[in-house]
């Protein structure tokens, strides 16, 4: 199971701090807009659900335009993260209405599935399409969904932490299904988010 | 075992009347509604029963209906069955059986599988014609079909939606309502040919092959005067608002969506024929099969579609796939489109397969033409459509959630696209079709939307941040039970939507989506920064202001207000463009300059032409004042207030019943205390008593002892006595002085056995103590 994040710093490279209108509130409870992209089928929906759930239906539904979920999580320094989260459709023609989702996103995640290199292929279209037109210091996760289907991997763990790393990512794998990796990803994302410099 | 039952039933999603999923937090409220639904189905059954008699003896258009009719008012349940499954068999239409015989009080999803049940007998082609009751709304319907393919044969490419039905009865209307939507078909048309493939000219073949009249069976349309197809027009609007009753639905769908004259004989098998041959000759993308891609989309989506749905089984997903791959073939410009595999597995719930064909080619060629294609066009245009009546009919609304930072596409859209399936309860998605269907184009669609907004406008406001909002509104319209209540708002409340102001709304928006389109295709390799571009013209087209301000703008000289927002967009131009060379930016700056002062124009234009034409629209209503209709609108209000009056009674009294049942409960909950208490003190009575009675025991049993050694010391001292009696005797001399000593020990005697019991006791008490 891969993990591994790359370039520690991102947020010093840029310029930290985020748009007033992604993310809010004071410095102890964080908001923040955060946009699910990928191709269809690789496990958008089923890693929304385990996080926000704790379910996981293995006879999820299509996602037809985008759907909207929050969940708030608790960090170890007593911050709280409230995550709104907007899971989009990923036939390639919803792409047409993909901006208005990420548009203003602090956090876009795109998601592959390690069994199929087309998904792999189109991550890397999201990526580049984030970074030409995401906001300038949006944070990319990239995430290699179902990886508990070792036996039919495509995508190797080290193709996925390679393109992370040359693209100033966070990388990692999960499974909705096992649920492995699923919180711990939404909580490297919040530790990632540049805090309100307090007054 | 009776344990498991119960888990097995917990475990089991809960489903709906129609075998559809419902979410947990909804089955109570479900539970709720169903009386109300059940109530609402038995009315409409006898409502259209009698509608479709009235129809049947007033137009002769079957005499063996009639008879037919009162057959089957006595028959069995069983007997039902037996004429369905005949039905299917030989697709016969002689039994027409009617709405009364619906069985209302059998709601189960048992009851609900008998269509799909039907669907696996059935071999691939499965035809069949719909009750002939209902042939007077077919034809009614079909006319309008009728005069959309004739338009489309003018224009190769047709206008959005099937003309409205006054303008298809009178099949050479010059209304001014006509010469609009001619216009619109042929600028539609002409901005389309742009983006228009081989495809969309084979999509123009088909429908003008289905237009030969030796297919189509229309003869006894013109039997049918067109006076008296308004009246029932209008009376068949009335029910349809009120529902389809479950039975006739598939059927009174099809008749509305002209299934019949749509249908062309063998073409949906020649379809399904065409796609085996070409999967199985050519794994090769060859141009006459359905492209892998798409395929490999349905493949994706089918178990994806209502999961679990007990119709859906291995045979009802293989009559969605052949229906999903027979679609893509018959209209490549479509394909197939995520939100389609929830239309047809919805349509095969209803009707047999190829019947779902066509009706689902009348609702993605017409109803939503432009909507699924890859650009999705349409569908974007609609969408700033309902931004623009949100704020007009909303202001305060809108304002809210521009304050939020809410945009109102991103939950309209999905709402649209979907058509509200999955977000609405499916009692109220039904319903909403029902009429979007019986109207024949996407009015519903806003009207719905709107009137979403109308009931929940209210309680968004109050909101405190975006996610809040999306949540609270998502929540309340997957709750929205009051199917009846959301129809009637829809349909009375935005009267002023209709499809003439949709139209004029699109052609003045389209060209902005046009716009973004048209970039992305031009400039192949500046099309995503261009796109960029174009959503940041599409954020400053959506500043809020007037066109004059927003041409001042435009043209960079003043310092306004509003100004920012152009900054952004400029300094946004010079971000995005840091990779790109600089020329191309100078370009991009140019052109978007040139472009942005043209859609100013043409918004001007377009929004004094809305003017003008809606002031033209306001005398036309008034002119033709229908009074029929403002006194049916008075009664429905006056129906809507009592209905409203009615649910205030109702609520006040549930909230009276919530307060008694709370004072019984806390009653309750005193006694169940003074209960426990008296149990309590119970208990440690019980207690008591039981110590008592040990104690006493323990009383009686050393008074038994004590007893005893009262014996023993009374034998004792008889013996002492007699033996001091003898010594008396023996020493009796000299008498005279023991006379009084005898006389002592008399008395000393008779001392005796009180204090030897007692010294016994003390000294019993002192030998048996230690051993204890
Ligand atoms: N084995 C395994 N299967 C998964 C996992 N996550 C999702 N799936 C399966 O993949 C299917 C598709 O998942 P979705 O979450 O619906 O996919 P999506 O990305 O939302 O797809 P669209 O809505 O079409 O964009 C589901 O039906 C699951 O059965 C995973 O972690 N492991
Ligand atoms: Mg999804």
């Amino acid at each position: 199971m891969g993990c591994s994040s790359s370039v520690p710093d991102r947020a010093s490279g840029r310029s930290g701090g985020l748009n007033p209108e992604n993310s809010a509130a004071d410095s102890k409870n964080l908001r923040v807009k955060l946009v699910l992209l990928g191709d269809s089928g690789v496990g958008k929906s089923c890693i929304v659900l385990r996080f926000v759930r704790g379910q996981f239906d293995p006879t999820s539904k299509v996602t037809v335009g985008a759907s909207f979920l929050s969940q708030t999580i608790a960090l170890q320094d007593s911050t709280t993260v409230k995550f709104e989260i907007w899971d989009t459709a990923g036939q390639e023609r919803y792409a047409a209405l993909a901006p208005l989702y990420y548009r203003g996103a602090a956090v876009a995640v795109i998601v592959y599935d390690i069994t199929s290199s087309d998904s792999f292929a189109k991550a890397q279209y999201w990526v580049k399409e984030l970074q030409k037109h995401g906001s300038p210091d949006i944070i990319l996760a990239l995430v290699g969904n179902k990886a508990d289907l070792q036996e039919k991997r495509k995508v190797t763990v080290q193709d996925g932490t390679e393109y992370a790393e040359k693209n100033g990512m966070f990388f990692i794998e999960t499974s909705a299904k096992t649920a492995d990796n699923i919180n711990e990803l939404f909580e490297e994302i919040a530790k990632r988010l540049p805090r309100p410099t307090s007054s | 075992m009776a344990e498991r039952s119960i888990m097995l039933h917990i475990l089991e999603p809960r489903r709906d009347a129609y075998g559809f999923a419902l979410r947990p937090q909804h089955t109570h409220r479900y539970r709720e509604y169903a009386n109300i639904y059940k109530e609402e189905e038995e009315e409409r059954c006898y409502k259209w029963k009698n509608f479709l008699d009235q129809v049947a003896t007033s137009f002769q258009v079957c005499p063996l209906e009639e008879a037919n009719t009162n057959i089957l008012q006595a028959e069995t349940s069983e007997h039902k069955e037996e004429i369905r499954s005949r039905r299917s068999s030989t697709g016969d239409d002689s039994t027409g059986s009617n709405s009364e015989s619906v069985d209302t009080t059998d709601s189960s999803p048992t009851k609900l599988l008998e269509y799909p049940i039907e669907i696996q007998k059935r071999v691939v082609e499965t035809w069949c014609q719909i009750r002939p009751s209902l042939n007077a709304i077919e034809i009614m319907m079909s006319s309008r079909v009728k005069k959309k393919i004739m338009k489309d044969e003018k224009t190769i490419n047709g206008g959005d939606h099937l003309p409205p039905l006054e303008e298809a009865e009178t099949l050479d209307g010059t209304s001014v309502a006509n010469s609009e939507e001619d216009e619109a078909c042929i600028s539609g048309s002409l901005t389309r040919s742009t983006s228009a493939t081989g495809a969309e000219s084979r999509m123009g073949e088909c429908m003008s092959n289905s237009v030969k009249p030796s297919k189509r069976d229309g003869v006894v349309a013109e039997r049918v005067s067109h006076d008296q197809l308004f009246t029932w027009q209008e009376e068949l609007e009335c029910l349809v608002r009120g529902g389809l009753p479950k039975d006739l639905r598939g059927e009174v769908w099809q008749a509305f969506v002209g299934v019949k004259t749509r249908r062309i004989e063998k073409y949906y098998q020649d379809l399904l024929d065409q796609e085996t041959n070409c999967s199985a000759d050519n794994e090769n993308n060859i141009p006459s099969g359905v492209p892998i891609k798409l395929k490999k989309q349905i493949e994706k989506d089918i178990p994806r579609t209502f999961p679990g749905h007990p119709a859906l089984d291995e045979n009802g997903r293989d009559s969605l796939r052949r229906l999903l791959l027979a679609y893509a073939l018959h209209n490549p410009s479509v394909g197939y489109c995520q939100a389609m595999n929830f239309f047809a597995g919805l349509l095969l719930l209803l009707m047999p397969e190829e019947n779902a064909f066509w009706t689902l080619v009348g609702i993605i060629d017409d109803y939503f033409d432009g909507y699924y294609t890859e650009e999705m066009i349409e569908s974007q245009v609609d969408q700033l459509v309902f931004e623009e009546l949100m704020r007009e009919r909303f202001p305060k609304l809108v304002k809210h959630l521009d304050y939020l930072g809410v945009q109102v596409a991103w939950f309209s859209g999905p709402w649209f696209l979907s058509i509200f399936v999955n977000m609405l309860p499916w009692e109220s998605v039904l319903r909403v079709w029902d009429v979007l269907l019986f109207e024949g184009n996407r009015v519903m669609l806003f009207r719905t939307a709107l009137a979403l907004m109308e009931l929940y406008g209210p309680a968004l406001v109050t909101t405190k941040d975006a996610g809040d909002a999306i949540t609270l509104l998502q929540s309340l319209a997957g709750s929205t039970f009051d199917s009846s209540q959301l129809v009637l708002t829809a349909c009375m409340g935005f009267l002023t939507v209709t499809e003439v102001r949709l139209v004029e709304l699109r052609e003045k928006l389209r060209p902005s989506v046009l716009a973004v389109i048209e970039e992305r295709t031009k400039k192949g390799r500046v099309w995503k920064d261009s796109k960029g571009l174009a959503s940041k013209l599409y954020s400053f087209k959506h500043d809020p202001g007037s066109p004059a301000e927003k041409k001042k703008k435009a043209a960079g000289a003043d310092a306004g207000p509003c100004t920012p927002n152009l900054d952004d967009f400029l300094s946004g131009l010079a971000g995005d463009s840091e990779t790109e060379s600089l020329p191309d930016l100078q370009e991009q700056v140019v052109w978007l300059k040139v472009e942005l002062c043209r859609l100013l124009e043409e918004k001007r234009s377009a929004v004094l032409r809305a003017e003008e034409l809606e002031t033209a629209l306001m005398e036309m209503v008034t002119q033709d004042n229908r009074r029929l209709l403002s006194a049916r609108v008075e009664q429905l209000e006056i129906e809507v207030a009592e209905l409203k009056k009615t649910l205030a009674e109702k609520k006040e009294q549930e909230v009276a019943m919530l307060q008694l049942l709370m004072r019984v409960e806390q009653e309750q909950r005193v006694t169940e205390e003074a209960r426990i208490n008296a149990e309590q003190d119970v208990a440690a009575q019980k207690y008591a008593v039981h110590m008592l009675q040990d104690k006493y025991e323990k009383a009686m049993a050393s008074l038994a002892e004590m007893e005893k050694r009262v014996v023993m010391a009374e034998s004792m001292l008889e013996a002492t006595l007699q033996y001091e009696s003898g010594q008396v005797k023996a020493t009796s001399s000299p008498r005279s002085r023991n006379q009084g000593s005898a006389q002592e020990n008399q008395r000393k005697i008779s001392l005796l056995p009180f204090a030897l019991g007692w010294r016994d006791r003390n000294k019993g008490k002192s030998t048996e103590e230690p051993s204890e």
